[in-house]
């Protein structure tokens, strides 16, 4: 098996790896970059725990190959705070409440980013639409919706 | 993961290089909604695999002579999202639109619905419903049958017609006229990310007087492809248009439907209540549509 080169950029800033062609973007960006927040739940594209923001559009990394990536403008939570601040979205989240376990919250933060990035005053249905594909088994979703709202709302 | 060779080509003509050098084992990953989880959970062990995601030469929609054609790299969200598809070609805007998840509508393309041919496709039974075609194309040239015939296809792994070293590139239909309605329903476990327990698509177009003059009655899910009710269609054809008519139909559907679960007593029973459901609900929408086109 021949390594592949891979030259993306990763939360603004320019990267470079050789690396073995089998694994996901997820496993690239986890262990060849160690950006951790990005979460595995189902592997199957299912649960959107491993969204990142690709190109300015929400996708799932356990769907993609690292391969894929070249090229790419790769979004993952660790590129929103900013001079150590968080972003407005990450504190909303805060305030409101919309976080239990947490392994949700990085994909929700991120699809939430996406859409506030395209749509700065989204209706709650199409907040409701735009988060359709992150699941969370702790929180219920009206806290997550409320806390997207409020971010839009500042 | 296993082992495997990555190529990612930047034009069609070097993709089709690759794939005929690498006939013997390769795998195209697109969108990679299918295929990438079959890698990794090694159900599929190629030793190439070519990724085609960066051929920008097949991400379009044209709309050219009467037929709406579009590259087999165009995404679920781009299909979606385009205006003239969404008022004109209703049953591939709304199935489209409700494929999994916005995430996965993002990756997810069209080649690779119909190319996974799977029987809950929904670009699958919508392309069929419009009686679709598709153009193959490998280092020998390019050949274009209808989307039916790719789906019975003999082809490499039996899935459909695609040899080996074959792209699809595109998948082309005509395009409603102001006297055809489409519309398109899919019944669902779960609200998003759900895969079809039945995806309805139908297609009439009526003349001036609200005769029948074509019809299709389509159900994915149902078999290994997008269900013909045949007998449910030439009871409408050359008929005038009413929701009596169409009604009339609902038990020659359940007839097919028990005759082809026939082996699967268990399913029957919610199978034939959903299709009638299913159906019941395209009547109407395809009645509204006809009704504000054919009475304006
Ligand atoms: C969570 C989840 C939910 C989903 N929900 C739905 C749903 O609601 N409805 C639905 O229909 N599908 C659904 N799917 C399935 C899948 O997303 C779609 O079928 C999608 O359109 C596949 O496209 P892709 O580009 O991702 O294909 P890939 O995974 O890249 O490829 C699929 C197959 O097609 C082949 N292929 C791809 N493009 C070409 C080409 N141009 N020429 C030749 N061969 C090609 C590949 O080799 C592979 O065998 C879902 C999938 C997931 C993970
Ligand atoms: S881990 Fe990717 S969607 Fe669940
Ligand atoms: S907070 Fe636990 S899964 Fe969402």
């Amino acid at each position: 098996m021949n390594k592949i080169k891979i030259t993306c950029t990763v939360n603004g800033e320019a990267v470079c790896r050789e690396v073995y062609p089998n694994q996901r973007l997820l496993d690239f960006l986890r262990e060849e970059l160690g950006l951790t927040s990005v979460k595995e739940g189902c592997g199957e594209g299912e649960c959107g725990a491993c969204t990142v923001i690709f190109n300015g559009e929400p996708v799932t990394s356990c769907c993609m190959l690292a391969g894929q990536a070249e090229g790419a403008d790769i979004v993952t939570l660790e590129g929103l705070s900013k001079n150590g601040e968080m972003d407005k979205i990450q504190k909303a989240f805060i305030e409101v409440g919309a976080v239990q376990c947490g392994f949700c919250t990085p994909g929700m933060v991120l699809t939430a980013k996406a859409l506030l990035d395209k749509n700065p005053h989204p209706t709650m249905d199409e907040i409701k639409l735009a988060m359709s594909g992150n699941l969370c088994r702790c929180t219920g979703y009206a806290k997550i919706h409320q806390a997207v709202a409020k971010a839009a709302a500042e | 993961m296993r082992e495997f060779d990555f190529y990612s080509p930047t034009s069609v003509p070097e993709a089709l290089e690759l794939l005929r050098k690498y006939k013997d084992s390769n795998a195209i990953v697109a969108g990679g909604t299918d295929i990438v989880i079959e890698l990794n959970e090694r159900k599929h062990t190629p030793k190439v695999v070519i990724d085609i995601k960066r051929l920008k030469e097949l991400e379009y929609i044209r709309f050219e002579d009467g037929l709406v054609k579009i590259g087999a790299l165009t995404s679920h969200a781009a299909i979606a999202a385009d205006p003239r598809i969404a008022e004109r070609t209703r049953v591939l805007h709304t199935a489209c639109a409700e494929v999994g998840s916005p995430q996965i509508r993002n990756l997810g393309t069209i080649g690779g619905n119909l190319s996974t041919a799977s029987v809950a496709g929904d670009g699958v039974a919508a392309m069929v419903t419009l009686d679709a075609s598709v153009v193959l194309r490998s280092k020998d040239g390019e050949r274009t049958m209808k989307l039916v015939d790719f789906l019975n296809g003999e082809g490499y792994d039996k899935r459909n017609a695609l040899q080996s070293d074959e792209l699809m590139t595109e998948v082309f239909f005509t395009e409603p006229d102001a006297h055809t309605a489409t519309a398109f329903y899919k019944l669902a476990k779960r609200k998003s990310l759900a895969i079809s327990v039945i995806g309805g698509g139908m297609r009439c177009s009526v003349d001036d007087a609200g005769v029948v003059t074509a019809i299709s009655l389509r159900g994915g899910c149902l078999g290994r492809y997008p269900l013909q009710f045949k007998a449910a269609e030439e009871h409408v054809l050359g008929k005038k248009l009413s929701l009596e008519l169409l009604r009339e139909t609902l038990p020659m559907m359940h007839d097919l439907v028990l005759d082809l679960n026939r082996n699967r007593p268990w399913s029957v029973f919610y199978k034939k209540e959903s299709v009638q459901g299913v159906f019941n609900k395209l009547f109407v929408d395809i009645l509204a549509q006809l009704n504000m086109e054919v009475g304006a």
